[in-house]
């Protein structure tokens, strides 16, 4: 279903932002082609089951949440040796070619309604470039969302052999009048043998409505790692996705989320296996709390050509309230035959005997219950190899629990 | 097994399920769909005055609702045109309604239903047998001695007759209303035949109850309604068959059944299914079940050339627990689109849910379900587990599974796997002197083994057989 086009967009508001930030013509061409595909494209699909859509977007009031040319935020960039880590606007002139040639490349800007307004919108984002044989540790990008609505459009070129990781923090700073709302696309183009690791942990108040499309596309022998934390919004809509066309690529999707309130969380993992000997993990664990409720749908699509997969999905949910709600859907998509995939999903409560145990030891049963709850996280919290981004997740997670 | 029901293993099974019968029948509509129809169908059968009402009600509701067609990865429905088809076929049969001896069933009838080894299986394992054939019920029997415990086994059109009161008390109203969907709706407005089975408090009926429905002609619906009223404490397991021959325009199945477990009975319903390669099975099957109650569904899905089928299951009252089984086989052109629905309406219930599917030679299976635990479903257990077995890469297999949890006290767990053959398996298998195919084969029906071993022996002896036939790639 397509949404009402806000009175606020025009082509003059999209041209303002372009030249605003002295963008090049095919820049200004892409938004002007992205807000025209406004009138035509969907919303992103949501579940639907007899009866119910899982996610409502359509009653998302974008006349009342886009105010495009009163975005403001601040973004705090650590880069590492060897690295290109900048804003889009300080790296059209030295790399310009490179930008044209993968901007809207694996995310088609016009893919759905809202990726579509996040390009002909976006003035915030990074540009992340990583030449040939460089290893680069620990980039940082650490954004605050300063106005009623923000959109950011995030580049990850690698070339060959080349390795990165990508810690991206996301938090509301001054607060401003009523709903809100925040788009961030991030994009993933890699080289040959090259390893990338995106972290993201969004912590967003919870006045916001949230959506992120994440979406790489790897090469022979490469590897895109992705690590979605889902703490803060009133309503997120998550799309993480790998495209795996290079032989012998690999990804991983880790997710963790906990939702509290009323939070409504629409958090998608998905995997195309569109080649030989491709392999994929998506693991992701979620707690639930007071009226909370999370929507998952986890897709393995293994092409026909993708001879020799291994595909693997695991999706728990922990629910400590009647209240809450908990809705999955993992899918698997099989083409090839010579494919080994599995995917399991759980839903349960904090177990009654461990509870038990621990108060019977004395521990007070909030306490046991937060330890169980954090323990609960420790199959995920595992599978992050960056220590920092680790920290940070459990020290959202133990905030909550307080 | 006794030598008497080895005739089903050794009979062949092709000719059996391949030959077809000129088309002799006494009476049918003309084809598609329209209220002068229905009217004509309900007049035929000497209908009361609530039954057309009720069938002119659903006409209404399907004009009205659209064809399926947003579903992810759902059969292509684009050929099917009601108006197309011949919703109607009453056979030659003297008597009007069913015969329930034997021999009084014309040549060519009892040849084809001979073939399919449906009156000696009856002699053997059976407590009742009904036979469709088209549109209509043409044998009936129950045994006197469940007759005299007051089970009743009939074809629905004499229940309407005979057992009113009941038939019109739950007949689409409650289970399977037409608005559920459009083709539960073109069943509400044009179904004919099929079984009703009422069972009496605290009766056990030991023998399964079987009903087999053979459609012949070509290009034609059939529509047959199968309505199980299970009271308090009783048991039953009804078991159904269904096959058609191949022809070059496409069929229409369109069934409905509508089983009511009472508290503490339990219902098992089997059904080995193996429709031409040009039928579309669109079906609707639905239980409710009270309090400790129990129902199982076991079903094998062979035929067809697109299958859209979800039996679904209502735990209505505390303690209520369901089992499905079921097993897909999609070959060349075929898509076989099922699985299972069910919904916890109170606490303390259980379900579980075994699904298997082999895919071969560019066919597509998909497991769609739904597990639904709704609020207030205290100490609910669900345990979903598919597995499917693929063979080469033109094939597809799709597990797409929903589960809505709204009450946190519950145990909700699913699992799917997907795989190859094991090339260890057959090496291995190869290796103690089996050729490639019968290594295949035995892996397959070990793969199947949990469903077989749930049906009595002659159903698990043909659906080896059928399973064998489809490998061999010699049926249809």
């Amino acid at each position: 279903m397509s949404a009402q086009l806000p009175a606020s967009l025009s082509e003059e508001t999209v041209r303002e932002i372009s030249e605003g930030r002295d963008e090049p013509e095919w820049l200004l061409e892409t938004r002007l082609n992205a807000l025209e595909a406004l009138e035509t494209v969907d919303l992103p699909d949501v579940i639907q089951t007899p009866g119910r859509r899982w996610t409502n977007l359509e009653a998302l009031d974008f006349e009342d949440l886009v105010d495009p040319l009163n975005q403001s935020d601040e973004t705090e960039r650590v880069t590492d040796e060897g690295v290109h880590v900048l804003p889009f606007t300080e790296a059209f002139d030295e790399f310009g070619d490179v930008l044209e040639e993968n901007f809207g490349q694996t995310v088609a800007p016009e893919s759905n309604y809202l990726t579509a307004l996040s390009t002909a919108l976006f003035t915030t984002g990074t540009f992340i470039y990583v030449p040939e044989g460089v290893d680069a540790k620990d980039v940082k990008v650490r954004a605050e969302m300063n106005s009623k609505s923000l959109f950011s459009h995030t580049l990850v070129v690698t070339e060959d052999s080349s390795s990165v990781t990508i810690l991206e923090r996301i938090e509301s700073g001054g607060s401003t009048e009523g709903d809100r709302y925040f788009s961030n696309l991030v994009e993933i183009a890699t080289g040959e043998n090259s390893y990338v690791q995106y972290g993201s942990l969004q912590n967003l108040d919870d006045d916001t409505y949230h959506y992120t499309l994440k979406r790489g596309d790897a090469d022979v022998y490469g590897t895109i790692n992705w690590i979605e934390g889902n703490m803060g919004s009133r309503l997120t809509r998550s799309d993480v996705e790998t495209e795996l066309n290079g032989d012998s690529s690999e990804t991983q999707i880790v997710g963790a989320f906990f939702g509290h309130e009323d939070q409504h969380l629409d958090l998608n993992a998905r995997v195309w296996h569109q080649a030989e000997n491709t392999t994929a993990d998506l693991v992701t664990r979620g707690v639930l709390d007071d009226e909370a409720r999370s929507v998952y749908e986890g897709v393995q699509d293994v092409g026909r050509d993708a001879w020799n997969t291994s595909s693997y999905q695991r999706e728990n949910t922990l629910m400590l309230s009647d209240e809450s709600e908990a809705d999955a859907s993992p899918k698997l998509i099989i083409h090839n035959h010579d494919t080994e995939a599995s995917h399991s999903a759980t839903v349960g409560q904090v177990d009654k005997e461990d509870l038990f145990y621990m108060t019977s030891r004395s521990v007070p049963e909030r306490t046991a219950r937060n330890m169980l709850v954090e323990g609960f996280f420790v199959p995920v919290l595992d599978e992050i190899a960056v220590d920092e981004f680790r920290e940070d997740l459990e020290e959202l997670i133990s905030a909550r629990l307080r | 097994m006794s030598s008497d029901q080895d005739h089903l293993k050794e009979t062949d099974t092709e000719a059996r399920f391949e030959f077809k019968k000129e088309q002799n029948s006494s009476f049918q509509t003309e084809k598609g769909l329209t209220e002068e129809t229905v009217r004509v169908i309900s007049e035929d059968k000497d209908e009361p005055e609530w039954m057309l009402q009720r069938r002119l009600r659903a006409l209404k509701q399907f004009q009205e609702m659209p064809m399926p067609t947003d579903w992810p990865g759902q059969p292509d429905l684009s050929e099917v045109d009601v108006n197309e088809i011949v919703p109607y076929i009453r056979p030659d049969v003297e008597t009007r309604g069913s015969v329930d001896d034997w021999t009084d069933l014309p040549d060519d009838i009892k040849d084809t239903f001979d073939k399919l080894g449906i009156p000696e299986a009856e002699k053997n394992a059976l407590s009742g047998v009904g036979a469709q054939y088209e549109s209509e019920v043409v044998y009936q029997n129950m045994q006197e001695r469940w007759q005299e415990k007051g089970v009743v086994f009939m074809n629905m059109d004499q229940a309407v007759q005979e057992h009113e009161d009941i038939v019109k008390e739950y007949f689409m109203t409650k289970c399977v209303p037409p608005s559920d969907n459009k083709f539960a709706a073109l069943h509400g407005a044009i179904w004919s035949g099929g079984s009703f089975v009422y069972v009496p408090e605290d009766t056990t009926v030991d023998m399964p109850v079987q009903a087999y429905f053979r459609m012949n002609s070509e290009g034609m619906g059939q529509f047959e309604h199968t309505l199980i009223v299970a009271e308090e404490g009783s048991e039953v397991h009804y078991i159904e068959g269904c096959s058609a021959p191949k022809y070059s325009a496409f069929n229409l199945h369109s069934g409905g059944v509508e089983v009511f477990v009472g508290e503490d009975a339990h219902v098992q319903y089997s059904t080995v299914q193996n429709w031409s390669k040009n039928t579309y099975n669109l079906n609707t099957k639905r239980a409710i079940v009270e309090k400790n109650g129990r129902m199982e569904w076991i079903s094998g899905s062979m035929g067809s050339k697109a299958t859209m089928l979800y039996p679904a299951t209502i735990l209505k009252g505390r303690g209520a627990s369901d089992n499905h089984i079921t097993i897909a086989f999609a070959g060349e052109g075929q898509n076989i689109d099922t699985g299972a629905k069910v919904y916890h309406n109170a606490p303390d219930t259980k379900s579980t849910i075994e699904s298997k599917s082999i895919s071969k030679d560019g066919g597509r299976t998909n497991y769609r379900g739904l597990v639904h635990i709704s609020e207030g479903a205290e100490n609910s257990s669900t345990a979903v587990e598919c597995d499917a077995l693929m063979f080469d890469n033109e094939s597809t297999s799709d597990t797409m599974p929903y589960m809505e949890i709204n009450e946190s006290t519950v145990d909700v767990a699913h699992e799917a796997t997907v795989g190859k053959i094991g090339d260890e398996d057959i090496f291995y298998l190869q290796s103690r002197g089996l050729d490639d195919d019968d290594a295949k084969q035995m892996i397959v029906s070990g793969f199947i083994e949990p469903i077989t071993e749930e049906l009595p022996i002659e159903y698990a002896v043909e659906l080896n057989r059928l399973v064998e036939l489809e490998m061999e790639g010699s049926l249809g």
